[in-house]
Parts: structure tokens; C-alpha cells; sequence
């Protein structure tokens, strides 16, 4: 497997996952198909899905440890498979039983990148938001099976391949970035405070992101640097709780008298 | 730990992540689970984000998660409303549904080879005969569930 991969070159394996990818993707979306075609077509689209991630595994990089590799793999792999099962799943409830899967997995990606508060704040708020998003399902959603437009797509085949050509673009350009050197370098960076190139003075506020009393680095730095920033994002907050109930009771004021003339 | 490989699969990740939302909000026509797939874009940019913080040694990217989460909550709960008001209007979840509010020049969007209802057959309770057959009411047993 190792000398089969040697042998190919990066950008074949990324163009050929790349397109098993959005093949896949277009096997796997809902066309409207039913009984044994749709099984078969699932199937299909799995397999092409897998391959396409085996082949964009291939091009990432070897993290060191064993244990911190296979960690990453792991937690990636949930939120990737997830995330597109949220995709192409018919039912809109299986979409949010899965899209709270990927949710644990970013989590997870996001506690090996060492942002432990975020981690943990992406399972508490999108808990409520995925609780909510059922709740909706439950009152909305049609209780005979699937609707038609559940079992039809936009475009299957164009969607499909505008997202291969994004990520086959932005997996290039990561690869370019990540290869070079920094491209900011206003702070230094860990790689080079390791390496010695560069003295390694990190201001107090931008301390390390791996430090133990990260919550409250973290903090210090939102209420400090970016105080105006959060009190923009309450009025934001605010004017959204504001306008989404005027936007629901000026509904309802709105389809109430239109009901009764209606009847009358 | 490498930090350039971590940078470098972390992005890697965001970047599937923010391509599978992407294809959904293009494709699926459900309301709800277009909304899902915007969510999933916005995780993807925060596992991007927060690998550059990690990169760089400094907490702007984690504070602009923090902010990313903050404008989440207020799309969720705008977006929520619109939802509920436009199955309000149409009794559908379909965003195929307001395709009247589309360019002049666009062609209809139309399904093709899809029954109106999906037809799965009605099954009723077997009883012991009694009486005369009640009449059913096709038009209410053919008319599409809301």
C-alpha cells in the first residue's frame, strides 16, 4: 500500500480522491431513485466516499507519536464521515442525529488542536441548537414518510463537483501554505521558537495556547483586546432575539385577520 | 508533535468540512437540513481557524471562533423564524417552494419521474365484518401530508 502510494504522485492521488469524492457524493444524494437502485447507488457512493478519503488521508502528513496520530485520525474521520452522512441523509431527522456525531467530532478535532474551551463550548451551545433544530423536525416534518422534496436534489451532479474543485483547490493551497515558512510572522510561531531561528517573545496577553490556565488566558484576551468586539456581538445578539420575534408575531398578526376573512 | 503537520491535517479537515457544507446548501432542497449544512460550513471554518491559532501562538483565532459561535446563535434563531414562516405559508419545507421569487429569465425548476405522494400502501386494521363499507374519502387519503 505504502510503495503504491510512493509511487503515485501527490497530485494524482489528490485529483483521482478528489473526483471518487464527488462521484460518490453524487451516488449518494438523494436523485429521486428508489428500491434497489437506491441501495445499489448507496453502496456505490460509499465505497467511491471511503476511497475519497483514504486518498485525502494520504496527503496529510505524519502528526509524530503513534498515539496522537491515531487520535486525530479518529476524532477527523467522526466529524468527516458524519458531516457527510448530514449531507445526504433523506431524513431531516437523521441529518440532525448525525450533524450532532460531526459536532462531537469537531469538538474532538478542536481538543487536539488545544482550544479545550472551545471544544467544549461547541458541544454546549450546539447541544441547545441541535435540541432546538429537533424540535422543529418533530412539529414541521411529515409524519408518512419522506417528502418528495426530500428525495430530489438541486443539481445533484454540479453541487457535487463544485465542492470536489473547491476542496481539490483548497487542499493545494494548504498544501503550499503549510510547506513554506510562516506567512505571518508578526508572531512568532511555535515552530520557530522550537527551532531557534527566531527569539521567542511571546507577549504576556498572547501567551501560549497549550499553557494550563488556558480558560482564563483566553478570557483575559476576549475582555481585554477585544472588549468593544463583545459588546458588539451582544447588540448583535440582541438585535437578532429582538427581530426574529417582531418577524414571528407581525407573522402571525398578518396571517390571523387574512385566516378569519377568509372563513367569513 | 509536528506543528506543521498538525496545521497542515487540521486544515485539511476544515477544508472537507466546509466542502460537505457546501454541497448540501447547493443540493438539498429541505430547509432544515440546508441550514444544517450552513452550520457544518461554519465548523469547518472554526477547525481552520482555531489550527492557525495554534499555529501562530496567539488567541485571535480562538476569539474569532468564540465570535463565529456568538453570529451562529443569532443565524439559528433569524433563520428558525423564516423557516417557520415560510412552512407557515406553504405547509412545505421546500425551498423549491418559493422558486416564484427566482430571476425572469431562470427556467421553472420541475421533478421529474416523482409521484406526488410518496406511495406507500395504506394499511388498515383488520376487524370483523360489520355493516356496509364505509365510504373513504379518496381526496383526504391522496392529499399530501403536512
Amino acid at each position: 500500500m505504502s510503495d503504491l502510494v510512493a509511487g503515485l504522485s501527490p497530485g494524482m492521488i489528490l485529483s483521482a480522491a478528489v473526483a471518487a469524492g464527488a462521484l460518490g457524493l453524487w451516488l449518494l444524494l438523494p436523485r429521486g431513485q428508489r428500491g434497489r437502485a437506491e441501495r445499489v447507488s448507496r453502496w456505490l457512493g460509499a465505497v467511491l466516499g471511503v476511497t475519497a478519503l483514504v486518498g485525502l488521508a494520504a496527503t496529510g502528513r505524519r502528526l509524530g507519536g503513534l498515539g496522537e496520530e491515531a487520535v486525530f485520525l479518529l476524532v477527523s474521520i467522526v466529524a468527516v464521515v458524519s458531516g457527510a452522512a448530514t449531507v445526504v441523509c433523506r431524513s431531516p431527522v437523521y441529518a440532525a442525529i448525525w450533524f450532532a456525531l460531526a459536532l462531537t467530532g469537531v469538538a474532538g478535532v478542536l481538543l487536539v488542536l488545544g482550544a479545550q474551551f472551545l471544544g467544549v463550548a461547541t458541544i454546549v451551545v450546539y447541544a441547545g441548537a441541535i435540541l432546538v433544530m429537533f424540535l422543529f423536525v418533530l412539529m414541521l416534518a411529515q409524519p408518512a414518510g419522506l417528502a418528495p422534496y426530500d428525495r430530489v436534489s438541486n443539481e445533484p451532479l454540479l453541487s457535487a463537483v463544485t465542492g470536489a474543485v473547491l476542496l481539490g483547490l483548497l487542499t493545494l493551497a494548504i498544501g503550499r501554505v503549510s510547506a513554506g515558512p510562516p506567512v505571518c510572522c508578526r508572531l512568532p510561531s511555535k515552530a520557530a521558537a522550537l527551532s531557534g531561528s527566531e527569539p521567542a517573545e511571546l507577549p504576556a496577553a498572547a501567551g501560549d495556547a497549550l499553557a494550563a490556565d488556558h480558560v482564563a488566558r483566553l478570557g483575559a484576551e476576549l475582555f481585554g483586546r477585544h472588549l468593544l468586539a463583545v459588546e458588539a456581538a451582544g447588540l448583535l445578539l440582541l438585535v437578532a432575539l429582538v427581530g426574529s420575534i417582531a418577524i414571528v408575531s407581525r407573522g402571525t398578526a398578518d396571517s390571523a385577520p387574512a385566516g378569519g376573512r377568509a372563513a367569513s | 508533535m509536528n506543528p506543521a503537520a498538525l496545521l497542515h491535517d487540521a486544515l485539511l479537515v476544515g477544508a472537507i468540512l466546509f466542502a460537505l457544507g457546501l454541497v448540501g446548501i447547493l443540493a438539498r432542497r429541505n430547509l432544515i437540513v440546508m441550514f444544517l449544512s450552513a452550520e457544518l460550513m461554519l465548523q469547518g471554518i472554526s477547525v481552520s481557524l482555531v489550527a492557525w491559532s495554534r499555529h501562530h501562538g496567539d488567541w485571535g483565532g480562538q476569539v474569532l471562533v468564540i465570535f463565529v459561535l456568538t453570529v451562529a446563535a443569532c443565524e439559528a434563531a433569524l433563520a428558525l423564524v423564516f423557516v417557520l414562516q415560510a412552512f407557515a405559508r406553504t405547509g412545505r419545507l421546500d425551498a423549491a417552494a418559493w422558486q416564484a421569487l427566482r430571476e425572469a429569465n431562470l427556467p421553472r425548476a420541475v421533478d421529474h419521474g416523482l409521484p406526488a405522494v410518496d406511495s406507500l400502501p395504506l394499511t388498515f386494521p383488520r376487524l370483523t365484518p360489520a355493516g356496509v363499507l364505509p365510504e373513504t374519502d379518496d381526496e383526504l387519503l391522496q392529499r399530501e401530508h403536512v
